[in-house]
C-alpha cells in the first residue's frame, strides 16, 4: 500500500512551534549523538524526515516524541542549526492535538486567541459559580465551610473529575488506537499487555529514562543543567502527585477552619509540596526567561502557560493559607476565590490539551512501546528457533 | 642607497603554491617581483604534504623545483621570515613597511650546513611535523627548505653557545635585530592561504584530547616521505594502526564551529590519503564516514570510484560522538542513514577531515574587504576572481576561498595577469 504525503505537514508542524525543520540535510548527527537512541528506537532524525517529506500517517503513528527528555544535545552540536528537539517538542505538541477528540487542543496550540480567552473564561466561570453557590461570608472570624461548604465543593470536585475523565479518557483511546492499530498486523496477546503493565506507573512516577541522558551528558559534570533538570522534575512530580492524593482523600484536612499543630502531615505534607511546586515553576520560569539551557531556548505560548497557571495556583494556595492563620476572613475567600479560578484552567485545560497532557502520554507511549517490543520478541523468537534447528 | 628601500613593480604576500605561482608568472613577464613570506622559508603549506589528487603526484616534486625557481629567479627578491607591517599610498605607489624578524643567523655566511642543529641541546615540537616529532632551538627549517639558512628560535635558546662554537662560517649572530624595509611597488598579490579548523574545537570529538584522534595535516606528515616516523603510527603509543576511520566534514559544514560552507578539499584528500594508506599499510582496514562525497573536479569521481573499487569503505552518516576505550583506541558513534540505525564502531585511529579557514585578516593592513568568513572578497566574483576593492591590490589561492591546489595554481596565474594588466596601464608599458 502507498503513503499519502501531505505536503503541507511542515508548515502545520510550524503553527506547533517548530523551527529550523527545512534546514536539516539528513546527516544524522542528532540521533547519534542522542543518549536514548538504541536497536528499538531511533530518533529525532526520522521525526525531522516525516515532517519534511509529510508523511502524516507515520508521524501521527510515531511514539518517540513522548520518550525525548529534550536533553537538547541534538540541538546543541547539530551542525545546521536545524534544533531537532524543537522539533520533538512541536511533534509532541502535534500529537497531543491529533489524539484530542474534541478538536479543542489544535485550536488552543494554533491560537492564542483561543488559549487565553478560555483560559480567562474558565476562571470567569468558576468566579460566577462560586457566587451563585456559596454561602454567606461571615466577617467576624474565618470560616472558610460557611464560605465554601465541603459537600459543595466536594460535588464540584467530582464533576470537574468527571469532565476530565471524559475527555482524558477519549485522548487515550484515541492514542491507542492511532499508535498500535488494532486490527492491523499480528495481534498482540493480552498477557503482553498485562505483564508490562507496571511500566507506566514506574516511568511516570520516576521518570528513570531521564537518567540515560543525565548520565551521557556531553558535559557529565557533578551537578550539570540536566541533572538539575531531571531533579527538579522529579521534586515537582512529587508535589502535585501529593498534593493531588491529598486533595482527593484529604480534602477535609485543607477545606477546614481548624488550625492544625505543626506536626500534623496537614501541615508538613503541605508546605513540602508547596516548596516543590513554587520551585519546579520558579525554574521553568526562570530558565526560560534567560534560554541558558537548549531546552529553554524556544518557547511556545503553552511552555509558558502550565507554569504560569502553577505558579499562580500555589500562591493563591499560599496565600490563602497565610490569611487563614492570621485570622483575616475577607482576604481568605478571596484568594480562595482566586486559587479555584486559577486550579480549574489548570486541571481542565492543561491536563486534557495543554503541556500537561505528557504527564500520561509520556508513560502511555513507553508502555505501548514496551508492548511493541515484547510482541516483537515473541513473534520473532520462533523464527530463531526455527533457524538454530536448521 | 639605502640598503632598506627596494624598488618593484609587484609585491606577492605569501610564499605558498600561489604566491610563488603568482611570482613566477610576473617575473616570466619581465615584471620586477619582491616575494614576502613570514616564515623562515617559502613553500606554504603544500611542501607538508604528502602527494597530489587526483594524479596521486609527489607534493614535493612538484613544490621543490618552483621554489628553487622562485629564490633563483632573475626578477624575483624573496624576502622569508618577513611581515608588512603597513601599506601607504604615495605619488600613485604602494608603499610598504615590512619588518624583517631576526634568524640570528647572518644569510651572507650561513651555508646551511647544519652544524648548528646538530650540537643544539634544546628539543621543542616541531611546528613543520605537527608536534608529532621534535627539532632543535636553531636549525633548518626543513629538509627542502629554500632557502637553505639556519634560523634561531630565541624564545627556546639558553644561549650556550654552542651553535655559534660550532658554525664553521661564523655566522651565529645572538645580537641581530628586527629592522624595516621600505618597499615602493606599483601592484601587490595577496596570497596569505589558510589554516585548518582547529582539531580542538568540537568536544563531541573529544576537544583535542583523545590519543589518537589525529586531522588530516597530521596524516599529511604521516604519508609523507619526510614524514616524522617514516611510516604511518599512531601517535598515541606508536602501534600500527589495522582500521583507521575519517570523519568527514568535521570542520566544515558546520554551523556550530561558524563554518557553515563547504572546504571543498576534504573529501578528495581524504580519499587520496585513504589510497595512500592501502599502499602503506595494505592490511589495514579504511572507513569514510561522510555526509556527501563532493568529488566534482576533472577526474575527481573516477579518483573516487577507484577508492571504492579498492576496498575503502565509505559509510554514509555524520558520525556525532568520539570517545575511547581503556586502550586508546577510538569509537566513533553514528547513525548508519542507509540503514536507519545507530551504530558504536571501535577504530585504531582516527583522521578528522578539517576544513579550511582564512589564515590572516588582511583588513587593517591592507584596508581590502573580506567576505562573512574573513576570506577576502571581489567585488564582481563571476568578472574577476581574482580583483579585490582596491584598485592594485589583488588576491589568489586559498585567501579568497577554500580551494584546491590546482585551483590555487590556476587563481594564481589569474592573480598575475590582473596585476600585469594592472602594471601596463599605471607605468604606461615601460
Amino acid at each position: 500500500m502507498g503513503t499519502r504525503i501531505e505536503p503541507g505537514l511542515l508548515y502545520e508542524l510550524k503553527k506547533y512551534g517548530a523551527v529550523g525543520v527545512e534546514k536539516c540535510f539528513n546527516c544524522g548527527n542528532c540521533t547519534a549523538i542522542c543518549p536514548l537512541t538504541s536497536d528499538n528506537y531511533a530518533f529525532p532524525r526520522n521525526m525531522i524526515r516525516m515532517v519534511q517529506i509529510g508523511n502524516k500517517e507515520q508521524l501521527s503513528q510515531s511514539l518517540d516524541p513522548w520518550l525525548c527528555y529534550y536533553c537538547g544535545d541534538c540541538s546543541a552540536t547539530c551542525p545546521r542549526e536545524a534544533e531537532p528537539g524543537e522539533t520533538m517538542m512541536a511533534a509532541r505538541r502535534w500529537l497531543t492535538a491529533q489524539y484530542d477528540w474534541t478538536g479543542l487542543a489544535s485550536k488552543f496550540y494554533t491560537s492564542k486567541a483561543w488559549e487565553f480567552g478560555s483560559m480567562i473564561l474558565l476562571g470567569l466561570l468558576v468566579v460566577v459559580i462560586v457566587a451563585l453557590f456559596s454561602g454567606p461570608m461571615v466577617t467576624e472570624q474565618v470560616e472558610l465551610n460557611t464560605f465554601a461548604p465541603i459537600h459543595i465543593v466536594h460535588l464540584a470536585d467530582w464533576i470537574m473529575a468527571g469532565i476530565l475523565l471524559v475527555f482524558v479518557g477519549g485522548n487515550i483511546l484515541k492514542m491507542y488506537l492511532s499508535v498500535m492499530q488494532p486490527g492491523k498486523g499480528p495481534s498482540i496477546p493480552l498477557s503482553v499487555y498485562i505483564f508490562e503493565a507496571w511500566k507506566p506507573i514506574y516511568h511516570g512516577l520516576l521518570q528513570k529514562q531521564w537518567d540515560v541522558c543525565v548520565e551521557e551528558d556531553v558535559d557529565n559534570k557533578e551537578l550539570s543543567q540536566e541533572r538539575i533538570a531531571r531533579i527538579t522534575h522529579l521534586l515537582l512530580v512529587s508535589g502535585y502527585g501529593l498534593m493531588l492524593v491529598l486533595i482527593i482523600f484529604f480534602l477535609q484536612w485543607f477545606q477546614t477552619d481548624n488550625i492544625y499543630p505543626f506536626y500534623h502531615p496537614q501541615r508538613w505534607l503541605g508546605y513540602y509540596a508547596t516548596v516543590v511546586l513554587l520551585w519546579g515553576a520558579g525554574y521553568a520560569l526562570w530558565g526560560r526567561m534567560k534560554k541558558e539551557i537548549q531546552a529553554h531556548r524556544f518557547s511556545h505560548a503553552s511552555d509558558w502557560i502550565f507554569p504560569v497557571l502553577l505558579l499562580m495556583v500555589t500562591l493563591t494556595g499560599i496565600l490563602q493559607h497565610i490569611f487563614r492563620y492570621l485570622g483575616m476572613p475577607l482576604p481568605t475567600y478571596y484568594t480562595y476565590v482566586l486559587h479555584l479560578a486559577f486550579t480549574a484552567p489548570m486541571l481542565i485545560l492543561e491536563v486534557p490539551f495543554g503541556k500537561w497532557a505528557h504527564l500520561y502520554y509520556r508513560p502511555l507511549a513507553i508502555y505501548f512501546q514496551a508492548v511493541k517490543e515484547k510482541a516483537k520478541e515473541y513473534k520473532e523468537a520462533p523464527a530463531g528457533a526455527l533457524a538454530s534447528a536448521e | 642607497m639605502d640598503i632598506n628601500k627596494i624598488k618593484a613593480d609587484a609585491l606577492v604576500v605569501g610564499g605558498g603554491i600561489a604566491g610563488m605561482q603568482s611570482a613566477l608568472d610576473l617575473a616570466d613577464q619581465g615584471y620586477q617581483v619582491v616575494l614576502v613570506e613570514k616564515d623562515p622559508s617559502i613553500g606554504g603549506k603544500m611542501i607538508q604534504l604528502s602527494k597530489v589528487f587526483p594524479t596521486l603526484d609527489c607534493c614535493s616534486c612538484i613544490t621543490t623545483p618552483k621554489m628553487s625557481a622562485v629564490a633563483n629567479h632573475a626578477n624575483i627578491q624573496t624576502l622569508t621570515y618577513c611581515e608588512v607591517q603597513s601599506i601607504d599610498n604615495a605619488d600613485g605607489h604602494f608603499v610598504a613597511q615590512i619588518l624583517k624578524k631576526p634568524r640570528y643567523v647572518d644569510e651572507d655566511d650561513c651555508t646551511g650546513c647544519r652544524q648548528c642543529e646538530y650540537v643544539c641541546p634544546i628539543d621543542v615540537p616541531s611546528v613543520f611535523d605537527l608536534n608529532m616529532t621534535a627539532r632543535r632551538a636553531i636549525r633548518v627549517p626543513f629538509s627542502t627548505a629554500v632557502p637553505q639558512l639556519a634560523v634561531l628560535d630565541i624564545e627556546n635558546c639558553i644561549l650556550c653557545g654552542k651553535c655559534a662554537r660550532a658554525c664553521p662560517a661564523d655566522a651565529v649572530d645572538f645580537t641581530q635585530t628586527a629592522y624595516e624595509i621600505e618597499l615602493e611597488v606599483d601592484a601587490i598579490v595577496l596570497a596569505t592561504g589558510f589554516e585548518t579548523t582547529p582539531i580542538d574545537a568540537k568536544k563531541e570529538y573529544g576537544a583535542g584530547n583523545l590519543h589518537n584522534v589525529i586531522d588530516g595535516l597530521m596524516m599529511e606528515r604521516l604519508l609523507a616521505p619526510t614524514g616524522p616516523y617514516a611510516r604511518v603510527l599512531r601517535p598515541g603509543d606508536g602501534k600500527e594502526p589495522e582500521s583507521i576511520a575519517y570523519v568527514q566534514c568535521a570542520g566544515s559544514r558546520d554551523e556550530t564551529l561558524g563554518v557553515e560552507y563547504c572546504s571543498r578539499v576534504c573529501c578528495m584528500y581524504a580519499i587520496k590519503q585513504a589510497m595512500l594508506i592501502a599502499g602503506a599499510l595494505p592490511m589495514a582496514d579504511i572507513t569514510l564516514y561522510y555526509m556527501d562525497i563532493r568529488a566534482f573536479g576533472k577526474g575527481y569521481d573516477q579518483f573516487y570510484q577507484n577508492a571504492q573499487a579498492m576496498g575503502i569503505e565509505f559509510v554514509k552518516g555524520k558520525v556525532a560522538k568520539i570517545t575511547e576505550d581503556e586502550n586508546q583506541n577510538p569509537v566513533v558513534r553514528v547513525e548508519l542513514i542507509d540503514e536507519g540505525q545507530v551504530v558504536e564502531r571501535t577504530h585504531d585511529m582516527i583522521v578528522l577531515s578539517v576544513g579550511m579557514v582564512p589564515q590572516y585578516n588582511p583588513g587593517s593592513v591592507y584596508s581590502v574587504g573580506v567576505g562573512e568568513y574573513g576570506f577576502i572578497k571581489s567585488p564582481a566574483p563571476n568578472i574577476s576572481s581574482t580583483e579585490t576593492n582596491r584598485s592594485g591590490i589583488f588576491a589568489t589561492g586559498a585567501a579568497t576561498a577554500p580551494m584546491d591546489i590546482v585551483d590555487s595554481i590556476a587563481s594564481a596565474s589569474a592573480a598575475a595577469s590582473g596585476a600585469a594588466a594592472h602594471l601596463e596601464a599605471v607605468q604606461g608599458g615601460n
